[in-house]
């Protein structure tokens, strides 16, 4: 609401616009750092949400669209699980004799077999954190719709949501017309 | 983990009743990651300074089963709270009493 | 509702003294003097003449027999824990390629006039040789995307699952 409180704006605005980029920063590292101290994929992944999730709530929901279209959102949800699956069938496909799953010491990053496990360990923690970031992005979306009227959408006739509007309309004017 | 449970029951709202299963959620898993607590020990993280002092460290198994049981919460949260949003556009209304009074007035005429 | 009201104020009362009842007898909450929780105990025997045979590095048949009588696999070797007076390990043998030979397997340790057996938690092994296995220091780390990998995998499935059910009840037709 653009109307009262114009100063509170500023001041949440300024903040925002100095912030959101460290808070992106902070949430690589937490995700990169997972291997020295805490953290991990799921915690800066959530934390990478976060900084949207703020965007949005200082400006407008279709701002925060704008950069995040649901192209690359929907791209970006289903790109962590094949990373994941992806070193999985890496490990099995370079393990020959024993073909192991999610073994990762036999991909030939380096010579060692403890620091294959080091390296591809990062990768696996770097697809979950995008995994979770675009699935709490894609939520947030959805839960923050403004309700538009039905009208609109009554003319997809072959799918279950179209019929169950046609339904809804049906029995409330029923009801109405004999209550 | 009583104040949860407590929201579940008693509250009419449905929006009280997920914000309790939350807390209820939440209370379990502290109380899973305390059975893990070990006199006198520190982070689980493997260090060479540490061991030559002689320190022990804390169980890391039961902070590997709440780190998978936390992204069951939040999916489970995600779940509901899009459920109640279907169940507002049809029925109008959130409390739990009315929903069931309008349901059992109009009947299963709809399916 | 004021029924409601009540039968939950009554469950809950019981609920919690039922809790508390149960969370006393668990160490860390109730017990300030419990030791560190990394074994099991299996049994305990009344062997005291065995202690100078453990305190050689040899395996006495009385210990063999009586793991065999339980079903439990024998151990290869015995090692005398370093600065402990009653203390020692058994190791057994694993034939896994890549993976460290031997691992920690018996706890055995003197008790007053007995000789009492436990078994070590799996756990150990992620204390101890997690590091040299993995090259990566952080335990919960390498405990949930090396050791139990194919779990986190199922995990992000779930979230996975729970963006497109959200996806699925929410969006309308025009925009699918």
């Amino acid at each position: 609401m653009k109307e009262g409180g114009q100063e509170r704006n500023i001041i949440v605005e300024t903040v925002a616009r100095v912030m959101i980029p460290f808070i992106q920063l902070f949430a690589l590292y937490v995700i990169i750092h997972g291997a020295g101290g805490p953290g991990g994929g799921f915690q800066g992944g959530v934390v990478f949400a976060s900084a949207l999730i703020l965007m949005v709530i200082t400006f407008n929901l279709a701002g925060g669209r704008k950069r995040f279209p649901e192209s690359i959102n929907t791209l970006l949800s289903s790109l962590g699980i094949y990373i994941y699956g992806g070193i999985g069938l890496l490990a099995l496909f370079f393990s020959l004799g024993a073909a192991q799953y999610l073994n990762y010491g036999f991909i030939p990053f380096t010579t060692l077999f403890e620091e294959n496990r080091a390296l591809a360990m990062d990768f696996v923690e770097i697809g979950i954190g995008v995994t979770v970031m675009a699935i709490i992005t894609s939520i947030f979306f959805d839960l923050a719709q403004k309700e538009r009227s039905g009208k609109k959408e009554e003319e997809g006739s072959s799918s279950w949501n179209g019929s169950l509007q046609k339904s809804l309309q049906n029995t409330t004017t029923g009801s109405s017309s004999s209550s | 983990m009583m104040i949860g449970f407590y929201g579940i029951i008693a509250k009419d709202n449905l929006i009280k009743k997920i914000i309790g299963l939350n807390i209820f959620q939440t209370a379990i898993f502290l109380f899973f990651i305390s059975l893990g607590a070990v006199k006198g020990g520190t982070a689980p993280i493997v260090d060479e300074k540490v061991i030559q002092k002689g320190y022990v460290y804390a169980n890391p198994l039961p902070h590997v089963l709440i780190l998978t049981a936390i992204v069951v919460s939040v999916a489970t949260t995600a779940v509901a709270l899009s459920l109640v949003i279907r169940m507002h556009r049809e029925y109008g209304t959130i409390e739990e009493s009315e929903i069931l009074k309008k349901s059992r007035d109009e009947g299963m005429t709809r399916t | 509702m004021k029924r409601l009201r009540a039968i939950a104020f009554i469950l809950i009362f019981l609920l919690s003294g039922l809790f508390i009842y149960v969370a006393e007898d668990i160490p860390p909450l109730g017990d300030p003097m419990a030791p560190p929780i990394k074994s099991v105990k299996l049994f305990s025997m009344k062997m005291e003449q065995i202690v100078p045979l453990l305190n050689q590095g040899r395996i006495p048949r009385e210990l063999s027999k009586e793991l065999v009588k339980r079903g439990l696999p024998l151990p290869s070797h015995i090692e005398k824990i370093p600065g402990v007076k009653g203390e020692w390990d058994a190791f057994i043998t694993k034939e896994e390629p890549h993976y460290a030979k031997e691992e920690k397997y018996y706890w055995i340790k003197q008790k007053g006039g007995e000789v009492e057996v436990s078994r070590y938690a799996f756990v150990v092994r992620w204390i101890e040789k997690g590091l040299k296995e993995t090259a990566v220091p952080n335990m919960v780390t390498y405990g949930l995307a090396d050791y139990r990998g194919y779990d986190t995998l199922g995990e992000t499935t779930v979230i996975f699952t729970a963006g497109v059910s959200v996806i699925l009840l929410l969006r309308r037709r025009s925009r699918l």
